[in-house]
């Protein structure tokens, strides 16, 4: 008897499984190291008097790659906890949903370092373009993961957009330290409220 | 090892429509009514048909309720269900590796 029909039979169950299965992995500890992070880069950018257009770009851009790396550490640590691969294919369309929209706000932190011009690109225009490409980012990422993080991703695009047009009608823009307060109320404030709300609402086992 | 796995097999699992009902379950805690119609692309009666077989036989949990003044079904495996498909599974897998490849 063949066993062509069984084969297609799991083949059909596999692609199924795999299109069906959302990215679950506990969300709270993550976002909560992120914001706590953000929160931290803020209040420690005050404190150092980061104050130019380069030094502001490179230092949240150190930020932004050492919450990769923490959010990293986590997913990976769950995953094995769970005895799960790391790079499932959850984790994989997660990633590449989020990949054009971040790699586009991590090569905006070169721009102020770039030899074009005397007037290097204002700090002032970083945080909403940083805003909005992550929240398009996580925007993208929503549609494989669970309910709320399309809605967290608009957040982050509405605040942006927002201090776009706050920063387009002001005549001379504040001091670069009051941008840090933003990217740490933002970014830091922003994940450490939704960390705190998944904690107090998750209640699923994780799988991705 | 059973000589004849396909024997086994769960007529009731055995049907197109109510696998693919039961695999995307198996991969995700809870759906509801329009995400299987969405991903199975069946229509709205030949899905409810299949998820009622499927409760009645207590393979999937349905369970009614409200979501912003809206009604909202959403289905689950329960234990037995995902007992049940996991032994289709292997049953499935059994028959492939018991049948002899072409050479």
């Amino acid at each position: 008897m063949e066993s062509h029909w069984a084969v297609e039979h799991l083949q059909v169950i596999r692609t199924l499984m795999e299109r069906t299965a959302l990215y679950r992995r506990a969300l709270a500890p993550i976002m909560l190291a992120i914001g706590l992070l953000g929160l931290a880069a803020a209040v420690a950018a005050w404190i150092l008097r980061i104050d130019s257009s380069r030094s502001f770009s490179l230092f949240w851009g150190g930020v932004a790659l050492a919450g990769l790396g923490v959010a990293f550490r986590l997913i990976r640590r769950q995953a094995g906890q769970e005895s799960e691969p790391f790079w499932s294919p959850p984790t994989r369309r997660v990633t590449q949903a989020m990949l054009p929209a971040m790699a586009a706000g991590l090569i905006t932190v070169l721009l102020p370092c770039l030899p074009c011009g005397s007037d290097p690109l204002p700090a002032w225009w970083l945080p909403p373009i940083w805003m909005v490409l992550y929240g398009a980012s996580v925007h993208a990422a929503g549609f494989f993961m669970p309910r709320g993080i399309k809605l967290f991703g608009w957040i982050f695009v509405a605040a942006g957009s927002a201090a776009l047009l706050a920063l387009g009608s002001c005549s001379s823009p504040p001091p670069i330290r009051i941008a840090h307060l933003l990217m740490g109320a933002v970014f830091g404030g922003f994940h450490a409220a939704y960390g705190a709300y998944l904690y107090l609402t998750e209640s699923r086992s994780p799988t991705a | 090892m059973n000589p004849d796995p396909v024997r086994q097999l769960d007529r009731l699992i055995h049907e197109k429509g109510r696998l693919a009902i039961l695999s995307v379950l198996a991969a995700s805690p809870e759906l509801s009514f329009t995400e299987l119609r969405n991903l199975l692309e069946m229509t709205d009666g030949n899905l409810s048909v299949h998820i009622r077989t499927l409760q009645e036989a207590g393979y999937l949990a349905v369970t009614k309720s409200f979501r912003k003044r809206k009604p909202l079904t959403t289905c689950a495996l329960t234990p037995a269900g995902k007992i049940a498909f996991t032994q289709y599974l292997d049953l499935l897998e059994q028959f492939v590796r018991q049948t002899p490849r072409p050479s």
